[in-house]
């Protein structure tokens, strides 16, 4: 699991907690830069859509859902990331997850609070939204449970606060290790958070219990999340997205797009951090393996989409594929098709494989495939619904472009903040997989 | 307590005096929100708030005379219905009825009086005093009048009947200029002269569409544009589903389908400028199949006789069955009538045509019948006895005074003929020479802009008049309008305008127009009225009467047809009949394509175009808004290899314009098609730049019967600029693509 | 506690979920009288504070008309034929809208109709994703009208502020008013006639019939059962409340 050779405990410590510890003007930098970008890309143009109305967005009457709505689920489903590799693996014993899971973890939470935030952007009268949540009020008015949108404010939520959980419990022991590596503020901090661990071995059994109760909950949790998302779609009669398809096909999509997001997050950790010694060839090996099979899945659904489309033959379902595959979309869609489907099967190469550089390529096609999926799925099913005269178009303005880009920026402030927080690799994860030093030897 | 030293109690006590006048004077610098929050604690005595009152007057969109109903809140018209009891409206209403809020409450409307102090075409006005105004206008007027050269006083208004008519003539006529004229594009003239050819009317007569069984339409928009759309309307679907067992079936025959073809059962496209030679080919199948059985026969053979079926169908371009089909139904449907407008009657042989579609009508005895030709019967009251010239003729005539200087004052009403007529008329070089231009005008269209006085006038919604419906409906009718609201700025009447004028011009006038105010003079002209027919009323008072007929809004006499609806002979017809030859300006050779500009349901003739919510009302046939468009025959497109949204340049021999084209699938390939109404160069925010004006490049040629602009008769030629504009429409894909939209499919066609 | 649990599980399966409706506001519309004029379109935006969007936002297809006129063509020149057909809210007894809006801001009220809660909707706009018929329309801008235009307004109906949807409401207003004024005279039912909304006023053709189809007496009534009836989209099993009857053929 190691490539250059088996590092001791001191040696883990060190490496991961001096990242946390010592912060160089580069961090500075690149902090400054992705905030600036936060504000200006993000918050600013939301700003001016809060003043003027969503009219400052591209949206119209036929495609009232736009970039909010498809970036809202290409978020969510980066955000199975964590939940994959760090649930399921750990269920599944295995142990190549253990140096990656824990930023996982911390891509997953800051996704779904990007998620969060794009329905903000994208409710017309965000002033209200909490109307959404059922608390007791003067009008005495529940939400309607029966809506889509409610059970996607349910998931969303007790996944956001399911996941929150589950990653600060596996950072306990973590943050105990900075607790004791660490002096002043820093240290009274860290022995809050650490909530006073000691290490003995009770805790140590009542973690692990926990951590796996928490893992057997977040799986299912994670598959009907995303399930949940679909049937915002899915529930309705627009042709194009009226699919029972949609569950299987949004929660495989966003497993794939989250273990791309793994494979591009983990390039920058190695990069920027030094974790080479930790993240390594066994890691890239088995996230390729995993990004492959999931593409075919991917691919198979597709299929499967075109051929019932083809096959049940209702003008409804045949003009919006049509509008799809060869209107004004369609070079999107063609490049979703080939980023997506075919430039992956490249990861059956070893040569593509086992190089960090290639598959960082790789993934990041793989992501912007991903979001152009999101997009097709929504711009060229709305403009095609059942009244012909009625079609219309769907063109994104500068805002919603504007807060796309910001939205990265601001996954990439939030994880930049946690590696300073967090110990981005799981010391004590490691170091269960590191061979006891023997005493006389 | 510590003890308070007398330093620190005048202190206290200072700070205390200073925070409390600070206070005070803070307190009444708050604005009382009780002002704003609640304005009127003690509403005023006109309203009550929170009760809507409705009150009944006349429509003038355009020239039908529908009744209305306004809606009025506290003090303001919120909306227009027809009103129920108007045998015109029926309680019905058409969208630019509808629109007339917008006028009432535009927001480039005339305000106060306006002068432009020497510098006429500008456009730099500023407000002047009414008695100013009135004052200027009024002694040159009058030193005319003393010189005895008052027929160099002109007065040209827009269509006005009812007794503001009767107003304007009898001050010209005081005055002792015979100079009264009125212009309107939309104005039928060619029908009135046809009809006063074969039928010797001077009004229109109704045509009885309700119990029609066949209606052929020679390019007469009925349902969108021609004389009265909502009582068309009424008709329309009466004559559809309103009778059992009995469908009404509607031919139009017209090179591109307006709204009255889209509701037609079958579209006939004949070659431009042909349909009355279709309606003589009918005629003469009518007579030669026997189908026709009056002791005139032998007359109408003659005068058919060279228009067999063959030679007008190789002319139109209608198959030869197809006329002979037709010309069977017609003949035996119980009751058919044949209506004409639109490009019809609007080519160089307009009165031609108009008169072959007359002789169909007698033929099919329709006249004075029910579902045919019914002639009205003696108006409630006649205004002026002299015909006035009511079409391009008399621009023309006006045109050449006003070059020759013979004009020293113009007055103009209502009336764009700047905007309205091709520029080869002449009108704009020729009102340079006229030394004093007067626009009575409510808003600053072309023409107004011309003036060097602008008295601004009240909107219909804040007007007494009256009006007599035309066509009538049968029987006599005559509408009142009242002001629905008080008026918004400081505006007058147009008939409140020339009482003023007449008492500053003195002598003669204001003695005979002594009336104080528009509402006495139509209370006098009623009561005048009222008194002739003294003994037809139930022993009313006429203060009662009034009192009715205002809350109505409308007054008439169901019962009395036009006695034995009087059949015209036809030999007038028969001797009246000609080849309609209709004559193109410009070669077919260098100009491929005819010019056919229609009347938009939205803006007429462009009055329409300054309200907003016409504006926002998508073309029916076209879904288009805000702006111009050119319609071509998808063959024609695909052949030049023009797509929707290509800017081409339309080119007549009187000019050219740029314009978007739009493929449209109901026209004919060698004729393209422009919508009249935009265009405007002037006329407020809304309607100022926006689209072209097809008017510009349609060539200045008439035909002299009628003696009215053949709008129809201009050939062009397209080129394609290269650049592109979106024609912003709401309209998708017009297709079903095969879904059950527009009904299930049939087991039977 | 079972019984009246499966009592109102079984209410799910009812159109609204009532039982019965009070009145069932429905409308007739007559292809083969509606010429496409488009009167009612004007009528609806005079009667119901309708903006004006203006060009720029048209040719971003933001146009707010709760009542619009379909145009279809059907053949090539020169056999080519048009037919219009007005769409606006059908007020579906089984409304695809009902169901997403999560915070109830649509719902079917007592009388059949899908009523819009303007001060309730949060903006979402699943409802107009859900519509079928694409007559859900949302204020994009909150939209200001030219002084004096403003003053024409009319003050029974609000007006909205961005970020809410709006669509046809069989102007409810004049429905209330109508049982309003039947109420004070003596508590009486409305009778067929007393309710008009702008559109079927304006109408020239009378091609719009409007009126209660819980009474068989009523003029809708006895339209709705012409054999040329159908409904728009009918087989998407939404259940709507306008009955079209389909043009007849000469």
């Amino acid at each position: 699991m190691f490539d250059h050779g088996q590092p001791s405990y001191a040696d883990v410590n060190k490496d991961v907690l001096s990242t946390m510890l010592e912060t160089g003007p580069r961090y500075w930098i690149l902090l400054g830069t992705t905030m600036s970008i936060a504000v200006i890309c993000f918050f600013m143009p939301w700003l001016y859509q809060l003043f003027v109305g969503i009219g400052a967005a591209g949206m119209n009457r036929n495609a009232v859902w736009g970039t909010y709505i498809s970036n809202f689920i290409f978020w969510i489903g980066l955000s199975h990331s964590g939940t994959l590799l760090s649930a399921v693996l750990h269920i599944t014993n295995s142990h190549w997850r253990k140096s990656i899971y824990r930023s996982a973890e911390a891509m997953t939470l800051f996704s779904l609070m990007t998620a969060a935030l794009f329905i903000m952007v994208h409710v017309g009268r965000v002033w209200f939204v909490h109307w959404t949540f059922p608390i007791p009020n003067p009008m005495g008015l529940w939400p309607n449970f029966r809506s889509p949108l409610m059970f996607d404010v349910m998931a969303i939520t007790t996944y956001l606060t399911a996941s929150s959980i589950f990653i600060y419990m596996g950072s306990v022991p973590d943050f105990a290790a900075v607790r004791d590596a660490s002096t002043g503020l820093r240290r009274r901090l860290y022995t809050i958070f650490s909530f006073g661990w000691r290490g003995t071995a009770r805790e140590w059994h009542t973690l692990g219990w926990a951590y796996t109760f928490f893992a057997v909950f977040v799986i299912p949790l994670a598959v009907s999340v995303h399930s949940i998302v679909s049937w915002d779609f899915a529930l309705s009669i627009v042709p194009g997205l009226h699919h029972t398809i949609f569950a299987p096909y949004f929660v495989c999509g966003a497993i794939y797009s989250g273990t791309a997001g793994i494979v591009t997050v983990m390039y920058c950790l190695r990069k920027f951090l030094g974790f080479e010694k930790y993240i390594g060839q066994v890691h890239l090996d088995n996230l390729g393996k995993l990004l492959i099979a999931l593409s075919l899945i991917w691919s198979y659904i597709n299929i499967l989409e075109l051929f019932s489309t083809w096959y049940g033959g209702t003008s409804f379902e045949l003009e919006a594929l049509k509008f799809r595959l060869t209107g004004f979309y369609a070079p999107l869609y063609w490049e979703m098709i080939t980023f997506c489907a075919f430039v992956p099967l490249l990861i059956f190469f070893k040569k593509i494989r086992w190089s960090w550089n290639k598959m960082l390529v790789v993934s990041i096609l793989i992501n912007i495939g991903m979001l152009t999926e999101r997009f097709i799925i929504v711009a060229t099913s709305l403009p095609r619904k059942f009244l012909p005269d009625a079609f219309g178009f769907y063109l994104p303005s500068w805002v919603e472009i504007s807060i796309t880009i910001g939205s990265f920026a601001i996954f990439a402030t939030l994880f930049l903040i946690f590696i300073k927080w967090v110990p981005a690799v799981s010391l004590y994860e490691v170091k269960e997989t590191l061979k006891p030093l023997r005493r006389n030897t | 307590m510590s003890k308070i030293s007398r330093r620190d109690l005048l202190q206290y006590i200072g700070a205390g005096g200073i925070g409390a006048v600070g206070g005070v004077l803070y307190g009444e610098s708050i604005e009382r929100p009780v002002e704003l929050l609640v304005p009127q604690v003690v509403p005023p005595e006109d309203f009550s708030p929170g009760i809507a009152t409705w009150y009944n007057t006349v429509c003038n969109q355009c020239s039908a005379g529908c009744g209305i109903s306004v809606r009025i809140r506290e003090g303001k018209a919120k909306k227009i219905e027809g009103n129920p009891v108007h045998p015109v409206s029926q309680g019905r209403l058409c969208a630019r009825g509808q629109s007339g809020l917008n006028a009432l409450y535009n927001p480039d409307r005339i305000r106060a009086p306006l002068t432009n102090a020497g510098q006429r075409g500008t456009g730099s006005f500023h407000p002047i005093d009414w008695d100013e105004a009135l004052t200027t206008i009024g002694s040159r007027i009058s030193r005319l009048k003393i010189e005895d050269d008052a027929s160099r006083v002109r007065l040209l208004t827009g269509r006005v009947r009812g007794h503001l008519d009767e107003l304007f003539a009898q001050f010209m006529d005081l005055l002792g200029s015979q100079h009264y004229q009125q212009y309107d594009f939309t104005n039928p003239s060619a029908l009135l002269a046809a009809n006063r050819i074969s039928f010797g009317t001077e009004q229109l007569p109704y045509y009885d569409i309700k119990n029609a069984d066949l209606l052929l339409s020679f390019g007469a928009d009925y349902l969108g544009t021609w004389i009265s759309p909502v009582h068309h309307g009424l008709a329309y679907g009466h004559m559809r589903q309103g009778r059992a067992a009995r469908r009404g079936k509607t031919v139009q025959v017209e090179p591109r389908m307006s709204l009255s073809g889209a509701a037609a059962d079958e579209w006939i496209a004949a070659r431009p400028g042909t349909e009355g030679l279709l309606a003589l080919g009918l005629a003469h199948v009518l007579v030669s199949d026997g189908h026709y059985s009056g002791s005139d026969r032998a007359e109408w053979s003659n005068a058919l006789q060279a228009h067999s079926p063959s030679v007008v169908s190789a002319a139109t371009d209608v198959p030869e069955d197809k006329i002979l089909q037709l010309a069977r139904e017609f003949a035996s449907s119980k009751a058919s009538l044949a209506i004409a407008g639109g490009a019809t009657t609007a080519g160089t042989n307009a009165v031609a045509s108009a008169v072959a579609v007359n002789a169909l009508n007698q033929l099919a005895g329709n006249l004075g019948q029910p579902g045919g030709i019914i002639f009205n019967a003696d108006q409630a009251f006649s205004t002026s006895p002299d015909a006035k010239p009511v079409g391009m003729q008399g621009i023309l005539d006006l045109v050449a005074a006003m070059e020759s200087g013979e004009v020293d004052v113009l007055l103009l009403h209502d009336s764009n003929p700047v905007f309205s007529l091709p520029d080869g008329v002449g009108f704009r070089e020729a009102i340079d020479k006229v030394p004093l231009v007067v626009a009575l005008s409510s808003f600053r269209d072309e023409t107004t802009e011309l003036a060097d006085f602008v008295l601004p006038t009240n909107i219909y919604l804040e007007s007494w008049g009256d009006d007599v419906p035309d066509p009538g409906v049968g029987f006599p009718v005559a509408s009142i309008s009242q002001p629905v609201v008080a008026k918004l700025y400081d505006t007058l009447s147009a008939g409140d305008i020339i009482l003023s004028l007449a008492r500053q011009i003195g002598g003669e006038l204001p003695i005979q127009m002594s009336w104080g105010s528009m509402e006495e003079f139509v209370r006098e002209r009623w009561r005048a009225e009222f008194d002739k027919r003294e003994s037809d009323a139930a022993e009313q008072d006429f203060e009662e009467f009034w009192q009715a007929a205002i809350a109505a809004g409308v007054w008439g006499q169901p019962g009395a047809t036009a006695g034995d609806q009087l059949v015209p002979s036809a030999a007038s017809t028969i001797a009246a009949i000609s080849d309609p030859v209709s004559e193109f300006a410009g070669s077919e050779s260098e100009y491929p394509f005819v010019l056919h500009p229609f009347l938009t349901a939205t803006f007429l003739d462009g009055r329409g175009a300054n309200l907003p919510w016409l504006q926002e009302l998508p073309d029916p046939m076209t879904s288009v808004v805000y702006g111009s468009w050119v319609e071509l025959n998808p063959a024609t497109a695909d052949e030049l290899g023009i797509e929707e949204g290509d800017v081409l340049e339309v080119v007549s021999t009187a000019g050219s314009v740029r314009v978007p084209a739009l493929i449209f699938p109901a026209i004919r390939p060698g004729v393209v098609a422009m919508p009249v109404g935009q265009g405007h160069e002037a006329y407020g925010r809304y309607a100022t730049d926006r689209g072209v004006n097809p008017i510009h490049i349609v060539a200045a040629q008439m035909d002299a019967e009628a003696g009215d602009l053949a709008w129809a008769a201009t050939r062009v030629k397209i080129r394609n600029t290269g650049e592109r504009m979106q024609v912003v429409k709401i309209g998708g894909v017009s297709r079903t693509l095969g879904r059950q939209i527009l009904g299930p499919a049939d087991g039977h066609a | 506690m079972v019984s009246t649990f499966v009592e109102k599980l079984k209410a799910y399966s009812k159109p609204g979920y009532y039982d019965e409706f009070e009145y069932h506001w429905t409308m007739t519309i007559d292809l083969d009288r509606c010429t496409g004029c488009e009167a009612c379109v004007v009528a609806c935006q005079a009667e119901n504070n309708l903006p004006i969007v203006g060009e720029k936002r048209y040719a971003r297809n933001r146009e707010i008309k709760w009542i619009r006129i379909e145009r279809y063509w059907e053949g090539d020149y020169p056999d080519v034929k048009m037919g219009f057909i007005p769409i606006l809210c059908q007020h579906c007894d089984d409304a695809p809208c009902e169901t997403v809006c999560p915070v109830f801001a649509t719902y079917h009220n007592r009388d059949g109709l899908n009523t819009q809660v303007y001060n309730r909707c949060i903006g979402t706009r699943s409802c107009a994703i859900y519509c079928p018929y694409e007559v859900r329309y949302f204020n994009w801008f909150t939209y200001t009208w030219d002084e004096p235009l403003e003053q024409q307004l009319n003050p029974d109906v609000s007006v909205r502020e961005k970020g809410v949807m709006e669509k046809c409401t069989f102007c409810i207003q004049r429905i209330r008013i109508a049982k309003d004024n039947a109420k004070d005279d003596d508590k009486r039912r409305v009778r067929d006639g007393e309710v008009v909304p702008a559109c079927v006023q304006s109408c020239p053709t009378e091609a719009m019939v409007f009126g209660d189809s819980n009474d068989p007496e009523a003029e809708v009534s006895k339209k709705m059962k012409n054999e040329r009836g159908y409904k728009v989209l009918e087989e998407l099993n939404t259940t709507p409340s306008v009955v079209y009857l389909k043009k007849a053929h000469a």
